[in-house]
């Protein structure tokens, strides 16, 4: 807005500040989508447990400040000192995924499925209880200061094409999560897992009737979904390069938002609506006001569920019904 | 069985007799957990350090010190809590807290409960502006570092500023008075003013709209983790602008964050940092903290929950008393140059630490925090 202002005070100078604007926006776009990826790639994770379980997994962002954590106490052992960075960080986001997935079913073992028969509340409060207790065992074993991944891993160079600037690294946050986005949806449509889990998202007592094993859907999801959330962890370890153990909060609460948006239960909505998210908080941000920019965005969120009370794309979440 | 209740209940008595003559009970409010818990854990081991050898020297008036801990978990409500908590325990002061919302939602509790209370780090300008009789801070308050920041971004010929904050009590109200003092100053042109919401790991969307407005300088008011980012942000955005930053970007883990590429040349404001501090009385405290811990105090804040410890210590065995309001107005009036650890130590009529305690700082391209003359 300044720029503009400042630019037109010279005399023909109209040209130009249309294409200040455009690459403006070009730029804010980009940033967006960056971030939209993140937070897709957690609300997918709470979008899986909830269309299976209709819980919301409020630990689920503690999973992913843990993949952060996990991802920094790997990168900096000793395994990953002889690989390259290609294979080093692809090697890493396997482990992280692993050990997170695992992480993920135990919280199923330990906090829900005891939980299953009861009334759908008692869930709820184990899944804050797990929330404050997976937070507080990263402080106890982390320290409560920032972390620091190195700095090194990602290249730290930048493409510049038409005054148009975009760090190498913040395409490849972009590039990795949609294609864990792609794998997950593949793996969702068309394999017989995948099926399974759609169909118990649709009627567990029928899918259960055509002879799939719930508790084993259950387990899948459980894994499939914090595995995702780790790798985001790590994701912004590795790019932004500061951690906290409270940082789950902050990414947690945005995804959860992307994942109603989206329609919550419905896996392409959450990512949809998790780039969606990430894409009008950062336009609201550069031109309505920094301040208010989630104000804004939630503000959209609220428009888009009184327009579509199940979400942008929930419509097949009435269907099933 | 009439007599025996009776002889437990005379026991009893006994033995709250024994115990108010017992140990000087002093609260420590601090954010043990929550994102400040590296602040309120330093404040702990600062006050472990300190009262391990002020009962090793006899205690103050014969009495040992006992420190209570809570943890104000960073935030306003668990402080209410915490604040009520510490009432309850009858403790003489409570020193604490970090965070300037998060002692605002404590000081009415203690007043009322005539608690004296010794802030650390709360450097809200409104704090001591309440007319509270049991309310002291051993940190400086904004105004008096917005003064010095304002004066620094005269002194470096800065044209076209940029101001952002985190919408904090403190990087806000830091923020505005840094804009106040501005604006009576000409040849300094504020481009821009907004803030940013701490947490978020993401700043290009601030740094790409703060860069079209141009600016020359920008001055971060809020805290060191955002200021990581943000300069780390910026230089990988391939943005060439200096920043500087207020008393809360003063932590290590700021160059840690940003790397030492992209924090080379941010200059901070802030009270002199621990291995700065020249008294005598700080450096042998500097050495058996680090002979403790393994490391120096990092943060000046915890230096200065220590301070406001000292000072009340100092007090109790100058007054020889434990009563609030004979030490309130022992602190107000009386007390005159204490050798602190963060330099000398007096109080104005509000409660307000008297002196000129800011100094700007610039960090080098070792990394290191370096105090500017």
């Amino acid at each position: 807005m300044h720029a503009r202002e400042l630019v037109s005070a010279a005399p023909g100078a109209n040209a130009f500040v249309r294409i200040k604007d455009m690459e403006l926006f070009a730029q804010q776009f980009t940033n967006g989508l960056a971030v939209g990826g993140v937070y897709a790639l957690i609300a997918l994770g709470y979008t899986m447990v909830y269309g299976v379980l209709k819980l919301i997994n409020f630990a689920h962002s503690d999973l992913f400040t843990l993949g952060a954590y996990l991802g920094l106490t790997l990168i900096t052992s000793w395994l990953f000192s002889g690989l390259g960075p290609l294979w080093g960080t692809a090697l890493l986001a396997l482990m992280v995924m692993g050990m997170i997935a695992l992480m993920g079913a135990l919280l199923d073992r330990v906090a829900y499925r005891p939980l299953r028969e009861s009334p759908r509340l008692s869930a709820v409060v184990s899944a804050l209880g797990a929330s404050i207790f997976l937070q507080n065992a990263i402080m106890l074993i982390y320290g409560a200061r920032n972390q620091v991944y190195p700095q090194n891993i990602l290249p730290r160079m930048a493409l510049s094409a038409f005054g148009f600037h975009i760090p190498l690294s913040r395409l490849l946050v972009l590039c990795a999560s949609l294609a864990m986005m792609g794998a997950l949806y593949f793996f969702i449509q068309k394999t017989r897992i995948g099926t399974a889990i759609r169909a118990a998202a649709i009627d567990q007592g029928a899918a259960r009737l055509m002879g799939i094993d719930v508790n084993r859907v259950i387990l899948m999801v459980f894994m499939i979904g914090p595995a995702m959330g780790g790798a985001a962890g790590l994701l912004v370890g590795l790019y932004y390069g500061q951690i906290n153990f409270t940082m789950g909060w902050a990414y947690g609460s945005k995804a959860f938002t992307a994942a109603i948006l989206g329609g919550i239960g419905n896996i392409p909505g959450a990512m949809v609506g998790g780039l969606l998210l990430g894409i009008i908080e950062s336009l609201a941000a550069a031109y309505v006001s920094l301040a208010y920019k989630d104000a804004i965005a939630f503000l959209v969120l609220i428009l888009i569920l009184v327009l579509r009370p199940t979400g942008l794309l929930g419509e097949r979440v009435a269907e099933k019904v | 069985m009439k007599k025996s209740v009776f002889l437990l209940l005379s026991i009893c008595f006994a033995a709250s007799a024994v115990l108010a003559a017992g140990p000087v009970k002093i609260g420590l409010m601090g954010p043990i957990t929550g994102s400040w818990a590296s602040e309120g854990q330093e404040m702990k081991q600062v006050l472990d350090v300190l009262v391990e050898e002020l009962n090793a020297g006899g205690g103050v008036n014969g009495l040992k010190v006992q420190v209570m801990t809570e943890d104000d978990g960073g935030d306003p409500r668990t402080a209410a809590l915490a604040a009520q908590r510490l009432a309850t325990m009858d403790v003489t002061a409570v020193i604490g807290t970090y965070g300037s919302a998060i002692t605002e939602a404590t000081q009415n509790i203690y007043n009322e409960t005539k608690i004296i209370q010794i802030v650390n780090g709360s450097t809200a300008i409104r704090l001591t502006e309440k007319g509270l009789k049991y309310f002291f801070r051993t940190c400086p308050r904004d105004d008096e570092q917005a003064k010095v920041a304002a004066g620094a971004i005269g002194k470096l010929g800065v044209k076209k500023l940029a101001i952002l904050h985190d919408n904090s009590t403190y990087a806000k109200g830091l923020a505005d008075e840094t804009r106040g003092v501005l604006a009576n100053e000409k040849g300094v042109e504020i481009v821009f003013f907004d803030s940013l919401t701490p947490k978020e790991q993401d700043y290009t969307t601030i740094l790409t709209k703060m860069k079209a407005a141009n600016p020359d300088f920008v001055f971060f008011t809020g805290y060191y983790g955002e200021a990581g980012l943000l300069l780390k942000q910026k230089r990988e955005m391939g943005w060439d602008v200096s920043f500087m930053g207020g008393d809360a970007t003063n932590n290590p883990d700021l160059v840690k964050a940003a790397g030492t590429d992209a924090a080379t040349g941010f200059y901070f404001t802030s009270a002199p940092l621990p291995k700065d501090l020249p008294s005598k009385e700080a450096v042998e405290f500097v050495a058996s903290f680090a002979k403790k811990y393994g490391n120096p105090p990092g943060s000046i804040y915890s230096v200065l929950a220590g301070d406001g410890f000292r000072v009340l210590t100092y007090a109790i065995a100058q007054t020889k008393t434990t009563d609030p309001d004979k030490l309130a107005s022992y602190l107000y009036t009386e007390l005159k140059d204490f050798p602190a650890l963060s330099g000398k130590i007096s109080f104005n009529e509000k409660g307000d630490r008297i002196g000129e305690v800011y100094k700007v700082y610039k960090i080098n391209s070792e990394g290191e925090f370096i105090l500017q003359p």
